[in-house]
């Protein structure tokens, strides 16, 4: 590993990587002809190449953001990215099946051990495409339908095509019309009427070559009155030169559905984290997105929830933590469209080395919605003064009969906490991780127990050093 | 930078996001139209002396327009401690413009009130706030229902320094205030309340900026509204702690309260903090009147209208709690009792 690199993954511990063995690999860059290559090598149906072209041609005279951190995204360079990149000829249902190699990298990252332990179904995405799929028997004889995207398009192209872009145009913003245009891999999860299931169904991501682009496509479609927890997390190795990451991930939760929604991104600190997530939720229905970002370079991520129909719920929690070079600039935004709606926001942040963390928020009310209630929270720990923390919240309220409240505090590590917890026998950084583990704990007490001793266990690494 | 060579600023400026520039600018975009000035009267004991036209280049739209259309330009120096300064601002003709700049060397009340019923009407105030000095600052804006009025301020708190800033905005039927305040010396402070009242089909926009450049400073700002009719109420706030700027307190909340199904608020209290051993809150509350408390009065006899007046009228009122002179606090809350009053005569 260069000096280059290792200065910028620090002790990113996944930032290991495979000797890159592809089956197919598109040239760099991004043309109409990439976009129908992809649409043509995957035999996809005519809608769906003509939704990527147009998609593209969207993308292609759109202007990057004018907000954010426009220097950081004003550095990607479209053109020195890979678009599209096979490791594995076919989607396995066994682990042995899958690519020695590739098996290796998930084995390294724990994934068949939690597999077999607490998972209702995993998949597994290495560059473009998903590598490993599998579902628990009893799930599949319930009617629920978990397949990587591409293989939920062949084999129900009627739903897809009923939902897919539904709740996230193409031309929703730059970034999705990107994802329209060369999506490729991601979950089709489908939960049939009443149908509740009771363990979390997984994916994971990782991206393994350089300069490669992942832009996944997730649609979870739950049906009246059933329940889901889906979790996904990512890794990539760590290079010296940049990756893109650009998801599209669309949630239907129907009347009296609920949907659980857990992400623990850590990317290394070389990509470009840009995703567009949101959901609708009809009458009675609840979404909770819970979205914890570790690493990656650049996160520009606000889980949205369109609450469309009454008595529908929304939850959000998220946290970010922003090191040395990141900028985590994440948020919620949340849409009362329909009456007695409710929701809650809950965001907390760390920067620490020079980091830069954002909350940007969104908390509308139309006019027409009445008796809606919503809270905000957002907490920001600032560890040094090179640091830096913002918050961007924004309330439209349209109607008198609504309560809404927002808070924020910006702070420092209490002294008189680390006092005491280092009169108790602790060393400085102990006690400091220790009261970082207890600020995010609102978040991590909401993930399936594996996650949460891995996030507290990669906070704890990200704390090493932390104090003089 | 010259006015016409500047280029509109786009929505996606939080600034400009609720009320565009061509929204608010007098006649086509481009143009700088003639003007007149706005007249500053003082009491006899003070004085006021003219000043030539300001040549400071200013980036923001704003301030570049309202100096390129000129009007009156007016320096007021408080040297000594005195009485409370009132000033009576009044603009008339088509389209008034006003410049004034106080410079603060010693303790003092400083009271504006404007009024006229132009067509548009635009203010610029700037101020220092000389080290170890107070100064406790009224501005009422009580303009003509038909006036669209744009109101720029930019204040600089040297050292160990006080502004006490509070704004009553009645007048006018589509205000824009961008105002802003540099704590530029260790120890310095600003208390600053805004408080709206939005009937009819009024539209305000009130931002506030608070710049703490050094450490040890404090601030405090409170934006109270109560909308009603289809009127439309926008409080952006953004508050600024710079690196190193260690032991700053600042505190922004804003709180709107809605009486009509069309009316509305937006709230937008944003914090870029680069500092770390800093307290920095912000909140933010919109709803409606509380019926508990309607019960509450209704039930020792009062009519529903009354009842409300008084919730609303203690709401706007509470806004002015964290200023500390008494004879500014005191005639802002008059200004506000008897405008509602006469709000609930018509």
């Amino acid at each position: 590993m260069s000096d280059e690199t290792q200065e910028i993954i620090g002790d990113y511990r996944y930032g290991f990587h495979d000797p890159e063995n592809s089956t197919i690999r598109f040239d760099k860059g991004l043309s109409e002809q990439v976009v129908r290559d992809i649409s043509e090598l995957k035999d996809e149906p005519q809608w769906m190449t003509d939704l990527r072209v147009k998609a593209f041609r969207h993308f292609a005279e759109r202007v990057m953001p004018e907000w954010g951190n426009c220097d950081m995204l004003n550095t990607i360079d479209f053109e020195n990215i890979t678009y599209f990149l096979r490791s594995s000829n076919q989607t396995e249902k066994s682990w042995d099946e899958v690519p020695d190699d590739i098996k290796n990298t998930f084995d390294r990252l724990g994934i068949p051990e939690a597999e077999q332990k607490w998972l209702g179904g995993v998949t597994a995405q290495y560059e473009s495409e998903a590598v490993y799929h599998s579902i628990r028997e009893d799930l599949e004889e319930q009617g629920v339908i978990f397949l990587d995207m591409d293989s939920g398009l062949k084999q129900y192209p009627e739903l897809v095509k009923k939902y897919f872009g539904t709740v996230i145009p193409h031309s929703d913003n730059k970034f999705s019309a990107l994802n329209t245009a060369v999506w490729s891999g991601g979950s089709f999860l489908y939960i049939p009427k009443g149908v509740s299931v009771e363990m979390p169904v997984q994916a994971y991501f990782r991206i393994n070559a350089k300069n490669m682009g992942q832009f996944e496509r997730t649609l979870i479609i739950a049906d009246e009155g059933s329940t889901v927890h889906y979790v996904e997390g990512c890794t990539a190795p760590s290079y010296s030169t940049d990756s893109l990451h650009s998801a599209v991930v669309e949630l239907i939760a129907m009347e009296g559905a609920k949907i659980r929604y857990s992400t623990v991104q850590n990317w290394s600190s070389n990509v470009y984290n840009l995703v567009t997530k949101r959901a609708v939720a009809h009458k009675n229905a609840t979404v909770e997105w819970v979205d914890g970002n570790i690493g990656s370079k650049l996160t520009m991520k606000y889980p949205s929830v369109l609450l469309k129909g009454e008595g529908a719920h929304a939850e959000v929690i998220s946290v970010a933590y922003a090191g040395k070079g990141q900028h985590q600039d994440t948020g919620a935004k949340v849409h009362h469209l329909a009456s007695n709606t409710t929701s809650n926001i809950l965001s907390k942040s760390i920067s620490k080395d020079g980091g830069r963390s954002s909350y940007r928020g969104l908390l509308q009310v139309t006019p027409k919605s009445t008796g809606c209630r919503s809270k905000v929270v957002c907490d920001a720990l600032i560890l040094d003064g090179d640091s830096r923390s913002d918050t961007y919240p924004t309330m439209e309220i349209g109607n008198s009969s609504s309560d809404l409240e927002h808070e924020a505090s910006v702070s420092k590590v209490s002294s008189g906490q680390l006092f005491y917890l280092m009169s108790r026998g602790f060393t400085e950084d102990e006690a400091m991780g220790l009261i970082v583990n207890g600020f995010f704990e609102p978040f991590t007490r909401e993930l399936p127990m594996e996650y949460a001793v891995e996030l507290n266990k990669l906070l704890e690494l990200e704390m090493e050093g932390s104090i003089g | 930078m010259i006015y016409q060579k500047m280029t509109i600023p786009p929505r996606s400026e939080h600034l400009w996001r609720y009320t565009p520039w061509p929204r608010i600018h007098p006649s086509s975009i481009d143009k700088v139209p003639d003007v007149d000035g706005v007249i500053f009267s003082l009491s006899e004991q003070h004085e006021m002396e003219s000043v030539a036209h300001s040549t400071v280049a200013h980036d923001d739209i704003a301030r570049a327009f309202l100096q390129s259309a000129g009007g009156s330009h007016n320096r007021l120096v408080v040297s000594e401690e005195s009485e409370p300064i009132h000033i009576d601002a009044r603009a008339s003709g088509h389209i008034a413009v006003g410049h004034l700049h106080l410079d603060v060397k010693a303790s003092g009340v400083v009271l504006i009130h404007l009024t006229g019923e132009p067509e548009w009407v635009g203010i610029h105030i700037t101020g220092k706030i000389h080290p170890n000095t107070q100064l406790s600052f009224g501005f009422v804006n009580e303009l003509g229902s038909n006036t669209k009025f744009l109101r720029c301020e930019d204040w600089i708190v040297e050292r160990d320094a006080e502004l006490e800033h509070a704004t009553l905005s009645i007048g006018g039927f589509r205000c824009k205030s961008d105002l802003r305040t540099t704590l530029n010396g260790t120890g310095s402070t600003i208390r600053q309340s805004v408080t709206a009242n939005a009937v009819g089909s009024r539209h305000d926009d009130e931002h506030v900026e608070i710049h703490h450049l050094h450490g040890h400073t404090n601030s405090d700002l409170v934006m109270n509204s109560a909308c009603s009719g289809n009127s439309h109420f926008i409080a952006t706030g953004l508050l600024t702690i710079a690196e190193g700027a260690n032991k700053t307190d600042a505190s922004q909340v804003f709180r709107n309260l809605l009486l009509s199904e069309r009316a509305r608020a937006e709230a937008i209290p944003e914090l870029e903090v680069l500092a770390d051993d800093v307290s920095a809150a912000h909140g933010a509350a919109t709803a409606p009147v509380d019926q508990n408390q309607m019960h509450y009065l209704m039930s020792r006899g009062l009519s529903p209208d009354e009842s409300k007046s008084l919730i609303v009228s203690g709401f706007l009122l509470n806004a002015f709690s964290n200023l500390s002179n008494k004879y500014l606090t005191q005639e802002m809350q008059t200004r506000l009792t008897v405008h509602l009053e006469c709000e609930l005569k018509r």
